[in-house]
């Protein structure tokens, strides 16, 4: 765990260990002991793959007591075993209609686009970070078989909705917005809702779990689009 | 109410800004110039953190269809009132019909226009701030009207102010990937000037290229004013519109006051790095 001051309200937290799912939940509880105890003297802690950004309010608190409080924090108290966590099912048509990249990606990796699929759907993802756009997530780690470069040239459009490959990572986008990631599908789940308080049903350290879905029950479910079943592990 | 005539050339309404989303993605936006933005409230005697209206390189005229108090800060945008010349930096009384003038910025390239009392706009996750991908509107449009809620707050206590006036040393601390610079690089962004090139809410893009071929990093959180450095060696500085994480090293940190500073200037300007750390 390693500690940088940014300006005067704002630290990072950075990690060295490898990625794998333990870091990512570790962050999360660090992440959440934070929040806990500091409570009204952090105005944001941004979650990202190895890193948790802190950003302080301006009330008086300063950056050294509140890292001497993080400092505090005992590691072992941390058990990142027995958090609950939340898996979200999110339905994907794979439809080439809404996959203009999928038969690329497969050719690229030889093999099938119902091989990609299916090895797409075979794991389940943790929320990395969330960035790019309000409630973009980064997914990870995908398997080495459907590794891919960003595209070359951005699209100027991707559908809202739609899953993203890239590297070692798979995404949803929020929203309409141009983008580099391969589109190999498309959710009709609303991953941003304005109306609510907490606007994302998910965050950084939760799991995703894809689940395939047809064309009509894509273009049915977009008529009512539901908040996702989650299930908690 | 307020009538929008013509709109300028990117003229939106801002608050303080949109704070706790991060984590979701959500940038904090708000004023790009606060302490400009923070004197037009004070004069007048609004909370300092008042939504109002920020002006960019060419103002906006707006008709007044009720009295209000306002008072105009930040760049010289030489504002007129029904062709009057009026001053900045000072409550202005408006009546019912007239018609405020924000012309073309001659210093600066921010204004701020306040209006004693509330603009009644929508808040959206705790804040007013304009900002595409949340709310409906992204900039002020020719014909958009505004609704006001008047508060007669008297004048009495004079709120005094710093004098407005560029600054083109911008402020540093060391990023977190400072380390990643060679001596020359360092040696040239300490002692070379740089010119700004593309600039908006988002970002400041620089001219002048360092070195090049620099890694990307894994992906971690920016706030306004960090620096990143991507790997064709163009310099870009983050501001508050800005996305909440990137994986371009961060070699350089703004503080807040040169971050209202470069708020201020405009492409072509020339600007130099001071190191704080």
């Amino acid at each position: 765990m390693q500690f940088f001051n940014l300006n005067e309200n704002t630290f990072l937290i950075t990690w060295n260990q490898n990625l794998d799912s333990n870091l990512t939940n570790l962050l999360t509880s660090y992440r959440n002991i934070i929040m806990s105890i500091c409570g009204d003297d952090i105005q944001d802690c941004v979650q990202s793959i190895k890193s948790l950004l802190v950003i302080i309010n301006n009330n008086g608190s300063s950056i050294k007591k509140i890292i001497e409080k993080i400092k505090m924090i005992d590691p072992k108290k941390i058990n990142i075993k027995n958090k609950k966590i939340k898996v979200w099912k999110i339905p994907v048509c794979y439809d080439l209609e809404f996959a203009p990249d999928i038969k690329a990606v497969s050719d690229l990796n030889n093999i099938s686009i119902q091989d990609l699929i299916e090895i797409h759907l075979s794991k389940t993802y943790d929320v990395l970070s969330m960035g790019f756009l309000p409630g973009f997530m980064y997914l990870g780690k995908t398997d080495n078989r459907i590794h891919c470069e960003r595209k070359v040239k951005p699209s100027l459009k991707i559908k809202k909705g739609s899953i993203g490959l890239a590297l070692n990572q798979t995404c949803i986008y929020p929203t309409e917005s141009p983008g580099g990631w391969n589109i190999i599908g498309i959710t009709p789940i609303e991953l941003f809702n304005l109306q609510s308080n907490s606007p994302c049903f998910s965050k950084p350290g939760d799991k995703i779990q894809f689940v395939e879905i047809s064309k009509s029950q894509y273009v049915s479910s977009l008529k009512n689009p539901d908040k996702p079943d989650f299930i908690e592990l | 109410m307020i009538k929008v005539i013509s709109k300028g050339l990117y003229t939106t309404i801002q608050d303080k800004g949109r704070f706790g989303y991060r984590n979701i993605g959500v940038p904090s936006s708000g004023y790009m110039d606060s302490e400009s933005a923070e004197t037009a409230n004070l004069i007048i005697n609004n909370p300092k953190d008042n939504p109002l209206i920020e002006a960019t390189l060419i103002g906006p005229t707006l008709e007044f269809k009720k009295s209000a108090v306002i008072c105009i800060t930040g760049g010289e945008f030489s504002p007129t009132l029904n062709d009057i010349k009026i001053s900045s930096y000072s409550a202005i009384e408006v009546n019912k019909g007239d018609i405020l003038k924000i012309n073309n910025s001659s210093i600066g390239s921010r204004c701020y226009i306040s209006i004693q009392g509330t603009i009644i706009s929508d808040t959206i996750l705790g804040s007013k701030s304009f900002y595409h991908q949340i709310t409906n509107s992204n900039i002020i449009e020719d014909g958009d009207i505004f609704l006001f809620k008047k508060n007669i707050r008297t004048l009495e206590q004079k709120y005094t102010h710093k004098k407005f006036e560029l600054n083109k040393t911008i402020n540093v601390f060391r990023g977190p990937e400072f380390k990643c610079l060679s001596k020359e690089s360092i040696n040239t962004l300490f002692n070379e000037e740089f010119s700004i090139g593309i600039n908006n809410r988002m970002a400041y893009n620089l001219l002048e290229k360092i070195q090049d071929g620099v890694n990307s990093i894994i992906s971690s959180g920016v706030i306004p004013g960090t620096v990143q450095l991507t790997p064709s060696g163009n310099i870009i500085i983050l501001h508050r519109d800005s996305q909440t994480t990137g994986g371009y090293p961060r070699i350089l940190q703004l503080n807040e006051k040169s971050l209202n500073d470069l708020a201020q200037l405009r492409t072509g300007d020339k600007i130099r790095f001071k190191l704080l750390n």
